[in-house]
């Protein structure tokens, strides 16, 4: 009863905000563009299906998607510290957090297949059905990401004080797995041997939610060439029992910093 | 479960890092009991308050509500609670009517109480607005309308006639005499002296977080050695307030002040 009730009183706030819909709105726009571009430049439009452009929407979801997510949370994060009205109800604090990801995730999970919807819809007209499975695959990838992305930056504005710091740690975060990671990752090339290189590279894929999800996107068309030094190092430590590993490793980015999250706001102070 | 007893607070104390909030304080509001806490900005009341609401926690002592100890069973505790704080508490962009509903369903209320609880404080037309949209006195009286709705067996308010219109205050006062009268124990903390003497059975005065004074006008006179005949006259609270709040007793009368120390009432 209260689970349901905080889940509707929660969707109703995420989806009268705007940035549902203006991240809708946007996400359909450039994911349509892209679309667009990624078949224009491939000549022969009729016979790449979506494998080619897909490539490039991963790309765009990969730097988008877990910083709208993380910014979003953290700043619901610590929006959360300052609702001592809702916090003094007779609800466990960690549902009234849980409540907000699971709104926010729904409602931005909405925006998102929209994007990749008006995506599809350009590159089925233009060029075919072909592996469009996958395609439904690498939405289901970036719906993995956006609700670890969420948690993440829920766990960052509890523990914030202030929500200018939970922004500002968001940021952080988002640029160290964006780009940090695989500034790591090749450095950790140049100085281990092969062997550790591959494992500790393995590692920083499972540690880090936008590698893990570039690493799956990638495999899902068969594009792991492109995957980075780290994607190279899961696939030959694991072949293809790597996206397993690599999916789980997403869910765990979700499940983790939430209870982390919840934790942490049930024994604050407010 | 001990038996029911309103609120009570044993010890109770709160420091941040070395700077202590609030002195061990003990203190009980009976059932259909009203107490006032008064004091300067700075003087703990709200952090008192904040406690006994969940939203800070105790560094030692303990806090109950109708006997549920607001750490150990805190859901329990705040089943019975109505609070007001002295900030909104909820975004501004949340849409009343939503905040009813909620309210409603996690007191395990029908979903219509929260709207007719909003009716009764004049708000039925502002089920749709949000909070942002409605003016200071009208959003104080939706969220004490939400406050009070339930079976509440305590009711906490830090502030509540702050930035109040005159009606929107009896709106208050009124809500206040409600709950006594229902028998929920009532604590709030007011900077609005003449509110404090017209509704407090009991008035408790704090000082940079220690309670330093509490009990009837009559006692407190008595204790500042302030003159006051109750038949004759109204109570000179400031006056009373000015002498406990400062420490000293008044220079023209009662040499023999002695004020709480221990920070028990």
């Amino acid at each position: 009863m209260t689970r349901r009730a905080l889940l509707r009183f929660e969707w109703a706030a995420a989806r009268r905000g705007r940035v549902v819909s203006i991240f809708a709105v946007g996400f359909a726009l450039a994911s349509a563009g892209v679309a667009l571009a990624g078949l224009s430049a491939g000549g022969v439009v009729a016979v790449q299906g979506f494998a080619r452009t897909s490539v490039s929407l991963l790309q765009l979801t990969l730097w988008t998607v877990p910083l709208l997510a993380l910014l979003l949370g953290a700043v619901g994060g610590a929006e959360c510290t300052e609702l001592e009205f809702l916090a003094a109800l007779p609800a466990p604090r960690s549902r009234l957090l849980f409540g907000r990801w699971a709104a926010w995730t729904l409602a931005l999970s909405a925006a998102l297949v929209t994007g990749f919807g008006a995506a599809g819809i350009v590159i089925g007209t233009l060029a075919g059905a072909a592996d469009v499975m996958r395609y439904l695959a690498l939405v289901g990838v970036a719906l993995l990401l956006l609700s670890a992305g969420l948690a993440m930056g829920l766990w960052i504005g509890v523990v914030a004080r202030g929500r200018a710091r939970a922004v500002g740690v968001a940021v952080v975060v988002w640029f160290v797995l964006a780009i940090g990671a695989d500034l790591v990752a090749i450095a950790l090339l140049g100085i281990l041997p092969a062997h550790a290189a591959t494992w500790n590279l393995a590692v920083l894929l499972v540690a880090n939610p936008v590698d893990s999800a570039r690493a799956l996107g990638l495999g899902l068309f068969r594009a792991d060439v492109v995957a980075g030094p780290t994607g190279a190092a899961l696939h030959r430590l694991l072949g293809g029992q790597g996206a397993v590993l690599l999916t789980l490793a997403l869910v765990a980015w979700t499940v983790v910093p939430l209870r982390l999250a919840g934790r942490r706001f049930a024994r604050r102070d407010l | 479960m001990m038996e029911r007893a309103g609120i009570e607070l044993k010890n109770l104390a709160k420091w941040f890092g070395t700077r202590i909030a609030l002195a061990p304080v003990t203190l009980t509001v009976a059932p259909g009991e009203v107490v006032a806490v008064v004091g300067p900005n700075g003087a703990g009341k709200s952090t008192l308050l904040r406690i006994l609401a969940g939203a800070l926690h105790p560094s030692a002592g303990s806090a109950s509500i109708a006997g549920w100890d607001v750490v150990v069973e805190p859901l329990r505790a705040r089943l019975r609670l109505g609070y007001l704080p002295q900030k909104l508490g909820v975004p501004l962009s949340t849409v009343v009517g939503d905040l009813a509903a909620l309210v409603a369903a996690v007191r395990g209320l029908p979903a219509e109480a929260g709207a007719e609880a909003l009716a009764d404080f004049g708000l039925a037309d502002r089920l749709d607005a949000m909070l942002g949209e409605m003016s200071g006195g009208q959003r104080q009286r939706a969220m004490l309308a939400l406050a009070t709705l339930g079976p509440i067996e305590a009711l906490v308010l830090d502030e509540p006639s702050i930035s109040l219109d005159t009606e929107g205050a009896e709106d208050v006062r009124e809500a206040i005499r409600a709950a006594r009268h229902a028998g929920a124990a009532v604590l709030f903390a007011s900077h609005y002296l003449s509110d404090v003497a017209l509704l407090a059975d009991r008035i408790a005065v704090m000082v940079e977080g220690r309670l330093v004074a509490c009990g009837t006008v009559e006692e407190l006179a008595l204790t500042a050695g302030v003159p006051w005949d109750a038949r004759a006259a109204e109570a000179p609270i400031e006056r009373i307030y000015r002498i406990l709040v400062r420490g000293r007793p008044d220079p023209q009368r009662a040499p023999g002040l002695t004020l709480v120390r221990g920070g028990a009432a």
